[in-house]
């Protein structure tokens, strides 16, 4: 066991501060106040995604061949912690590099590769998923949104919810209902967000201005070849796309900053001696410490080229305690930070408060531990 | 960062699963307290296993590996202070090796018997004895799954040791958390197999969302103190060592009593064994200050220590 980043790994983090430094506006945390999916922040990622790309700083942990550098899971995850802990700059282009590039590489056709990689790997596309539905959150299985073949297209009716960044994105990875059974009639198409008869709408969130909505699908029409992989197969490659979600994302190296900050703050002005205040920190840091290592253990499974399943689950369910106490510690302490005294803090809370909601909760993480890692007998159905 | 087992330690580990097999099952025929075998602790020490940590191949996450190993066994063994701190002492003894908090040295000690060397947590210094039979009461009725005594006071002749106290609880620390994780481990898995088997409503419990779910926050929870054990192992970092030690006490504290409720009425007999591993956490949880003592030592490691 070693537990020691190398000399080549901790140089990669380096750099990718040296980058930051460099490109971050100085009124940056300020100036993240907008929100991830804000009209004012995605053209920000947009611009800072592109310089990403010219330094071989967007993909570099996808296959040359796809406009990467090769590099294993563990750049990756230093490239995630280190994008994470300033605010995330790259909006909703993470999804991009994390799993809709990926499960494209996996499950796309030519066309679809040629078509919509090249707008990822350069950070000028962004995309939105049509999961959830009035009717389907946890429930995914549920969803209604139905798209029906006819000649050589499909015309699509329905309606999702709470979908991130659908505002501006190009394009949305959209789950639909193809036939009857309730997993294996699903299907995904990547719709274009102009085809005619889309309608978005924006609903207000404390994770800032632009970033839920709803979306009707009034008579899409996308051709056949818009279907990702076969037809009722999402949900094996949701399952793939999802673990891929799960570990990618080190909320834990926000949480700590946040945390870090905090603790400075409070030091600054001489609240951190009671030792009541202390001991809740320590309390809360060791919880980050616990993410970050079970994150480790499985991100170390994956560099050997282990397929990582359930326990992804396991990891994330620890990233969202983490996330959680660190969120309460700020409050309960220095509660003027969302009253906007402290914009890092603040925006650490709007972009913490989806870790237990968003790509599946936190009760369904659960249930996929108990059943797949701890192996207990399933609840009856 | 490769964080997996090395060649060496998969090796150690499998030697000691094969050396462990006769007392991985907790014993049936009476239903003890705590249980112990001196058989288990002489096929330790004469395979070698309680040497590792001296070892600088193999160092101290090997030893913590192993600690964390035996204490999934039912059976309570001392191996965390003579692994991680008897390589550090040049009078180790022939007894079992003991730690004592000076500040709290009315709490029950573990493996307390004549002949043991006791090494003496100070404020300023580390010192140590060798425990003679006026100094210490035997408890032979306590519900802790270790053998245990309690000392009279600390007697007045100690001997000064070059360690010095923070490389002490440091060291503490890293074993307890490790220990902890291993009985946690021990105690998870006890569980989950009862309540797999055991028929409530014409269904295994396991099956009702109100128990996976507090076994699931507890595998995630014992998972974590097992890594953040091993990571400060590695560098025996006073600060990684709290954090490690901190979650685990915290760990233990809020699983123990689940694990107990989900057996029933079992959970307060001793016809199940799951007392073996959660009456030692009980022990282990409030040593160096419990989770808010951590808790203050993570603190000092960290953001250095509060201004008076």
């Amino acid at each position: 066991m070693d537990f020691e980043w190398t000399e080549e790994e901790s140089a990669f983090r380096e750099r990718i501060r040296d980058f930051l430094g460099q490109n971050l506006p100085d009124d940056w945390e300020r100036f993240a106040e907008h929100g991830p999916g804000s009209p004012v922040l995605t053209e920000f990622a947009r611009q800072f995604c592109g310089r990403l790309a010219d330094h071989n700083l967007l993909t570099p942990h996808w296959p040359v061949e796809i406009g990467g550098l090769g590099l294993d899971p563990w750049h990756q995850t230093i490239l995630a912690e280190e994008m994470w802990a300033a605010g995330e700059p790259r909006g909703g282009q993470y999804m991009n590099v994390n799993w809709i590039g990926p499960t494209l590489m996996k499950y796309g056709s030519e066309e679809h590769k040629a078509r919509y990689l090249p707008g990822i790997t350069s950070g000028q596309d962004l995309w939105c998923q049509g999961f959830s539905e009035p009717g389907a959150g946890s429930d995914l299985a549920s969803l209604r949104t139905r798209a029906e073949a006819v000649g050589d297209v499909y015309r699509i009716n329905g309606q999702k919810v709470w979908t991130s960044y659908a505002g501006l994105a190009k394009t949305c990875f959209l789950l639909c209902r193809t036939g009857e059974d309730r997993k294996r009639g699903i299907s995904i198409l990547l719709v274009p967000m102009d085809t005619p008869g889309i309608t978005v709408r924006e609903i207000p969130s404390i994770i800032g201005r632009g970033d839920i909505h709803e979306v009707f699908f009034d008579d899409v029409v996308v051709s056949l070849s818009a279907r990702l992989g076969e037809e009722g197969q999402a949900w094996e490659i949701i399952a793939y796309s999802l673990a891929n979600e799960r570990l990618g994302i080190p909320r834990y190296a926000l949480a700590r900053a946040a945390l870090e900050r905090a603790v400075a703050i409070l030091g600054e002005r001489g609240n951190f001696a009671d030792p009541a205040v202390r001991i809740a920190a320590a309390t809360v840091a060791s919880l980050c410490e616990a993410a970050r290592w079970t994150n480790y253990a499985l991100i170390d499974r994956r560099a050997k080229g282990e397929t990582v399943g359930a326990e992804a689950s396991s990891a994330r369910f620890a990233t969202i305690k983490a996330e959680r106490r660190v969120s309460e510690f700020i409050a309960e302490h220095l509660p003027e930070a969302l009253a906007d005294a402290h914009p890092f803090l603040k925006m650490h809370h709007q972009r913490g408060i989806v870790a237990g909601i968003a790509a599946g909760a936190a009760e369904v993480q659960l249930n996929i531990v108990a059943s797949d890692v701890l192996q207990l007998p399933r609840e009856p159905r | 960062m490769n964080p997996s087992l090395n060649q060496d330690q998969r090796a150690i580990l499998d030697a000691l699963d094969a050396m462990l097999r006769p007392w991985e099952n907790a014993p049936v025929h009476d239903a003890p307290l705590f249980a112990s075998d001196p058989a288990l602790e002489k096929a330790l020490a004469e395979a070698g296993f309680l040497e590792v940590a001296g070892d600088p191949d193999l160092g101290t996450v090997t030893a913590a590996l192993l600690i964390e190993r035996l204490a999934r066994l039912p059976f309570a063994v001392e191996a965390a202070a003579s692994v991680l701190v008897g390589p550090l002492l040049d009078d180790r003894g022939a007894g079992p090796l003991c730690l004592v908090d000076a500040r709290r040295w009315r709490r029950p000690v573990r493996f307390l018997c004549e002949g043991a060397r006791v090494v003496v947590l100070e404020d300023k210094r580390v010192s140590a004895f060798t425990a003679s039979a006026d100094q210490f009461r035997a408890e032979p009725n306590a519900l802790f799954a270790y053998p245990v005594a309690t000392l009279h006071g600390l007697p007045e002749v100690r001997k000064p040791l070059a360690l010095n106290s923070t490389e002490l609880r440091v060291r503490w620390q890293v074993g307890l958390a490790a220990e902890c994780a291993g009985l946690l481990a021990g105690a998870l898995a006890s569980t989950v197999a009862h309540v797999s088997d055991r028929q409530q409503f014409g269904r295994p419990i396991a099956t009702f969302q109100a128990i996976r779910h507090r076994l699931a926050e507890a595998q995630v929870r014992i998972n974590g103190a097992y890594w953040l054990a091993m990571r400060a192992a590695a560098d025996c970092d006073p600060g990684q060592a709290a954090l490690a030690a901190l979650y685990a006490a915290e760990t233990a504290r809020t699983c123990s009593y689940d694990f107990h409720q989900f057996l029933g009425a079992m959970g307060m007999t001793l016809e199940h064994p799951l007392h073996l591993w959660t009456y030692r956490l009980k022990l282990l949880t409030g040593e160096l200050g419990g989770v808010a003592g951590h808790a203050r030592s993570a603190a000092d490691a960290l953001w250095g220590p509060a201004p008076d």
